[in-house]
């Protein structure tokens, strides 16, 4: 199949992996666009035996790390008042709304390392084996930062549930 | 607590779809032992399931024109290949003075930065060796670079710099800081050589040509894909442009 067509296929998924790493649309387009003009440039060293998406997914995370450092423009973290200012607006009826953007909410208050792991596994499901070589590092490293990442995604959605969830219901 | 950790593992392999069939059995019968095992379990399918229902909504948007203009534009022009950069930049270091060395874009990983400093000292041991340069021989290209390509972990071709005046001497396999580096030897009639140091530090990112200097020796670095490139000889600038020139569009060609 014509190169450009697959990258066209994976394209919202490729979106998705960027909104939810970055935690900001217009950056995640940015570092989209960026990862799609040097696929095309770099077509000759993809591997076809590998899955297209975990070799997008590899030259886009290196490129938003490679922009933080550059830019040191870090995730907006919001404050704890505005989160729940922001909540207290909205109406009981929108519960499951508010609780998928909590859950956002609490990926930008983890690590990068924590939230780029839990956004390909928990997000985009891919292997581990996948993951080890998205993000350079063994399996077994993978597996204690997914480990550490789900507890804390844990205690901050619970943390949620008593601030917001529970107020509204 | 090792076994707990496996426990824990087990569980989320488990969760994530990593098991086999059998293996799933077992974990299934920790779960319907262990409560807790079970809630955990529990607790990560629901933080998929907000995880998709926060991020889903990205698949159904229209393409933004931006991304598909990107897709159909062939070349991306933005972007100037290191080699332009650094003709931009020699441009700018004859007429405007900049230091030593020059960098676009990207930061200069220090892999390569170290890169070049390697070179230089691998040229300055091994050039002045007369009868054991290097330790397989030009004359068996074919074996050399199945050989080192597979030592460094990156497929390249061994450059043919016949039409600058160059005759491949062979090439060594030398440990580096980044791991296994390909050092490959060239000389020309009068007997000047030049080394070609490869490496594939373990990223993929594209980044400026670096000049380096010490005393009488040159080195020419940058990383283009998988491969960090290490030029290096006695000469002056503009001779060693020349040739960093010419293995840059051999290695991608």
């Amino acid at each position: 199949m014509d190169f450009r067509r697959q990258l066209s296929a994976e394209l919202p998924v490729l979106r998705r992996f960027a909104r939810a790493l970055t935690g900001d649309p217009a950056l995640a387009d940015d570092l989209v666009q960026d990862c799609l003009e040097r696929a095309m440039l770099k077509t000759h060293l993809y591997d076809p035996s590998r899955p297209l998406r975990a070799w997008l997914f590899t030259m886009l995370r290196n490129l938003h790390i490679s922009g933080m450092r550059r830019s040191s423009r870090a995730t907006v973290v919001k404050t704890v008042d505005d989160l729940i200012d922001g909540e207290g607006s909205v109406p009981p009826e929108q519960e499951n709304r508010l609780a998928a953007g909590s859950v956002s909410e609490a990926l930008n208050r983890l690590s990068s390392q924590h939230r780029e792991v839990i956004v390909l596994v928990g997000l985009e499901e891919m292997s581990y084996r996948d993951v080890s070589e998205i993000l350079g590092v063994p399996v077994g490293t993978i597996m204690s930062r997914l480990s550490r990442a789900r507890e804390q995604m844990r205690q901050l959605l619970e943390d949620r549930g008593h601030t917001g969830l529970r107020r509204v219901k | 607590m090792t076994n707990e950790h496996m426990n824990e593992w087990a569980l989320h392999a488990y969760a994530d779809g990593e098991l086999s069939a059998e293996q799933r059995a077992e974990v299934e019968a920790l779960m319907a032992r262990d409560p807790e095992a079970a809630r955990k379990v529990a607790d990560w399918k629901r933080q998929r399931e907000l995880l998709k229902a926060a991020f889903g909504g990205v698949l159904d948007e229209p393409v933004p024109q931006q991304l598909a203009a990107a897709l159909r534009e062939r070349t991306a022009p933005s972007r100037l290949s290191p080699w332009l950069a650094m003709v931009a930049a020699m441009l700018l270091l004859l007429f405007g003075g900049l230091g030593g060395w020059f960098l676009k874009g990207e930061t200069a990983p220090t892999a390569v930065a170290d890169l070049g400093q390697q070179a230089l000292e691998a040229h300055s041991v091994f050039a002045v060796e007369v009868r054991h340069p290097v330790e397989v021989p030009g004359t068996e290209k074919a074996h050399l670079q199945a050989w080192l390509s597979k030592r460094v972990g990156t497929a390249f071709t061994v450059p043919d710099l016949s039409v600058q005046g160059y005759a491949l001497l062979g090439g060594r396999l030398l440990s580096g800081d980044e791991g296994p580096a390909a050092m490959l030897m060239y000389e020309d009639k009068s007997g000047q050589r030049l080394s070609v140091l490869l490496t594939s530090p373990g990223s993929d990112i594209e980044t400026a040509l670096k000049v380096q200097e010490s005393g009488k020796l040159i080195a020419c670095t940058w990383q283009d894909g998988l491969l960090a490139v290490a030029v290096a000889g006695e000469m002056g600038r503009d001779p060693m442009l020349v040739l960093a020139k010419a293995v840059y569009e051999k290695l991608e060609g």
